[in-house]
């Protein structure tokens, strides 16, 4: 599927075609549902996180400008929300900053030639799996539990400074990846 | 601004671009970022990669379950924008439309029937005040009675000179084609015609009545005639003649 195509079934999507919402669907779900399940960790919740989040598609499919970035970030950072303010739910977890807002991050998402290259999402996947354990746990934490770091050092029972350091290190090292590859 | 007042900024930038960063951090990054550029540049970077982190997970293909329970829970209002709707959209017009014409049928159908009923009413009335003419004709004393006895026609012809009022009651007229009527003509002394008005014989009754109330003097004309006319009637008479009765 090209990116015109995409494109033209969004538009369809928000203009209430179900076909092409279940083309967006079967494309993007193990995508959508790979994040959830990540953030969640139990499948049941993470279903539900999935199907919300290609619910609100459904409902906000004519917010997204196919000018304005690609699809697949604009969808993850949709169920990203929602699969944390699940777990918000379930284990009192704090509210999303605004800056996890689909609509803020619209101005940081990257070049479409980047992100159509799929082997550089492998890369960054396989390097969140080489950092440190203790790198990777923060990070984890951090990004796909939405904690903040004076939240992490509670829960892991580190000093502050080292939770911060193990972080930037982190979060260094993946931007080389990502920059280098 | 030193590097080393600058370095804490810097340090938090990784964090603060993930959402890491603890409030009181959060804002004093928020207010240095106003005013630094490399700082902007150095989180651009990181927001990018915040972004990338997204797709840093394996997919999982959800159950096949889900793909149906989605479908069945997409809100109605919404589903009927599809093609479907419009399809359904498109009966109710049809169907509102075909109400709409079988109200117009019916009420026209109405109307007919309530122009053939006051058609009717009127028929009556007219046979009505007809009747009553002969009736009020017969009981008055100048009124002559003559009788109209021909091969066609049997009846009477009642004549008030007076009042210049004839009327003809006659019995068993045969029923005329749609293009054919019956004409009365008032035949002066020379033997000329004027015409005295069309009928047509009434179909409910054995007898049919008409009352003629002619123009000219009754004492200026010395018969009256009817004759089988083309609809519309005639100048002359021109066709069969049913009878003549001179006065």
């Amino acid at each position: 599927m090209t990116n015109t195509d995409e494109g033209k079934l969004i538009a369809q999507v928000a203009q209430g075609n179900e076909a092409a919402f279940l083309a967006i669907y079967d494309r993007y779900a193990s995508r959508v549902h790979g994040l959830t399940l990540h953030i969640l960790g139990e499948d049941m919740l993470a279903e539900e996180a999935t199907q919300d989040t290609f619910l609100k598609v459904w409902s906000r499919a004519r917010d997204y400008l196919a000018e304005r970035g690609p699809f697949l970030p604009w969808l993850l950072t949709i169920a990203r929300r929602v699969a944390l303010d699940r777990l918000r739910l379930e284990a009192r977890r704090p509210l999303l900053s605004a800056a996890n807002d689909p609509e803020d991050a619209w101005q940081f998402i990257p070049e479409l030639e980047s992100l159509s290259d799929e082997s550089r999402w492998r890369s960054l996947y396989f390097a969140v799996q080489a950092l440190h354990p203790d790198q990777r746990k923060v990070v984890e934490l951090a990004y796909y539990q939405s904690m903040s770091q004076s939240e992490i050092a509670e829960v892991l029972g580190w000093p502050l400074g080292t939770v911060k350091t193990r972080l930037r290190s982190a979060l260094e090292a993946l931007r080389g990846v990502w920059n280098g590859t | 601004m030193t590097h080393d007042e600058h370095t804490p900024y810097l340090e938090n930038i990784p964090a603060y671009a993930i959402g890491a960063l603890d409030a009181d951090e959060f804002a004093a990054l928020e207010s240095h970022l106003q005013t630094c550029a490399s700082c902007r540049a150095e989180l651009a970077e990181y927001r990018v990669l915040n972004q990338s982190l997204l797709t840093a997970v394996p997919p999982r293909q959800p159950s096949a379950a889900l793909r149906k329970r989605l479908q069945s829970r997409l809100p109605s209002v919404q589903k009927t924008a599809r093609p479907q709707w419009n399809w359904n959209w498109s009966f109710s017009r049809m169907a509102v439309g075909a109400s709409l014409i079988l109200l117009l049928v019916m009420n026209m159908y109405s109307i007919l029937q309530t122009r053939a009923l006051q058609q009717e009413q009127a028929q009556l009335n007219r046979q009505v005040r007809t009747g009553q003419t002969v009736m009020s004709m017969l009981s008055y004393p100048a009124t002559e009675r003559l009788s109209i006895n021909s091969d066609k026609a049997v009846g009477s012809l009642l004549l008030d000179k007076e009042r210049d009022i004839v009327a003809l009651i006659v019995w068993n007229m045969p029923e005329l084609p749609e293009n054919e009527t019956y004409q009365i003509w008032l035949i002066d002394p020379q033997g000329e015609r004027v015409s005295a008005g069309i009928f047509s014989p009434e179909s409910d009754q054995a007898y049919t009545t008409k009352v003629v109330y002619p123009k000219q003097r009754l004492v200026d004309f010395t018969g009256v005639g009817v004759t089988v006319e083309p609809a519309g009637g005639s100048e002359q008479p021109t066709g069969e003649r049913l009878f003549k009765v001179d006065f």
